[in-house]
């Protein structure tokens, strides 16, 4: 197995994996997007809320303000010690939101979300919760909580996580007259006509869609595209709850996990 | 997890995993069908929201289910290691640049 990473931030990684078959990667994938766990708002208690948004409305909301994570020391609800149907502090953490409108309208920003833990508080300080107009005012305590993406799409701590093949064009130079017509064909600028051939260039930005092939005059066309079956570009865009290669990190956890629950389960049967 | 076995004979077996998915029957099948004493091998899930995966194993010869699922879970640990390893590396080396 090799792996190279071609970009990386602390929000977003790209790179390639070489000598796996699809159907890990995609295990990996699926992970990243419903098993890892994040923290996000789970309930609201409104204390007052004089806005024009409701407060089933402003509650579905706030749910959706990605909360920067600390796995190690939170725990899911459901493996809580506490084992309590309100949580503890092991597996909750309240926020308190309070803001009046005096003089002019103004915008509720995320910033304003006042955390008892100041290393859990949303990703960005600039997320619109709800504008107020003078004299309204909005007094809450939200419940934020860890939780996996199957149950709510809020509790992913990925907001794109996709794979693809890793592409491979071969051009036939004997058959090929550098018409250049395939040139003009492809979207992603992938190939370039010297005037005595194609070549490539940034071949992974390949989208596999073929319409170079349909453009090429040639019977058979002289340039072929088809993808390395054991080779795959991954891209991976985190939320901002955790950092990307820890998302990567826990989900291979978890997938090692799986396996070994299941092996276990197979020893108890053979008794 | 839990399995529950709905068949079994010296060369088969079938069995369902409560609270699994194709996350993990998809893999597990991958790398059986890659084994030589594997007649057939695969899994279907009835429903997509309710249903539980059932896996089907049938081996050649002498060769047990049991033990060819033990094996394949072997080799699916390491491929997570071997993954985990080789992620470790490039981040170094992307670290280092």
């Amino acid at each position: 197995m090799e792996l190279q990473i071609l970009e990386k931030t602390d929000d977003y990684l790209r790179f390639i994996i070489k000598g796996v078959n699809v159907s890990f990667v995609n295990a990996l994938r699926r992970i990243m997007l419903t098993e890892v766990p994040s923290m996000a708002i789970d309930e609201v208690v409104i204390i007052e809320n004089s806005s024009m948004i409701r407060d089933e409305i402003l509650a579905h909301r706030m749910g959706f303000i990605p909360l920067k994570t600390d796995l190690d020391s939170y725990n899911l609800p459901e493996e809580c010690t506490c084992k309590s149907e309100f949580g503890c502090n092991l597996c909750r953490l309240s926020l308190t939101l309070e803001v009046e409108a005096t003089e002019d309208v103004i915008t509720v920003y995320s910033k304003d979300l006042q955390s008892e833990n100041p290393d859990v508080r949303p990703v960005s300080d600039r997320i619109p919760i709800v504008k107020l107009a003078p004299e309204q005012k909005i007094k809450l305590e939200a419940y934020a909580r860890l939780g996996k993406g199957k149950n709510h799409a809020k509790w992913q701590p990925v907001s794109m996580c996709t794979h693809k093949y890793l592409p491979q064009i071969k051009i036939n130079a004997e058959s090929c007259n550098a018409c250049g017509d395939c040139v003009k064909m492809c979207p992603q600028k992938i190939l370039v006509n010297t005037g005595e051939g194609i070549k490539t260039q940034n071949e992974i930005e390949c989208t596999l869609c073929q319409d170079c092939v349909d453009a090429c005059p040639k019977n058979p066309p002289a340039i072929e595209i088809s993808w390395h079956k054991d080779a795959f570009i991954f891209n991976i865009e985190s939320t901002g709850a955790l950092p990307v290669e820890r998302i990567v990190l826990e989900a291979l956890k978890i997938l090692d996990k799986k396996i070994v629950d299941f092996s276990k389960q197979l020893k108890v049967r053979k008794k | 997890m839990k399995i529950k076995v709905l068949k079994k004979t010296s060369n088969e077996l079938k069995i369902e995993v409560e609270g699994e998915g194709h996350t993990l029957c998809n893999v597990l099948q991958k790398v059986l069908l890659e084994d030589e004493t594997i007649e057939t091998a695969g899994y279907h899930i009835q429903h997509p929201l309710i249903g539980n995966p059932i896996i089907y194993v049938h081996t050649k010869g002498k060769q047990k289910p049991e033990a060819t699922l033990r094996e394949a879970t072997k080799k699916m640990r390491g491929q997570c290691k071997e993954f985990r390893r080789s992620f470790e590396k490039a981040l170094k080396e992307w670290q280092g640049k």
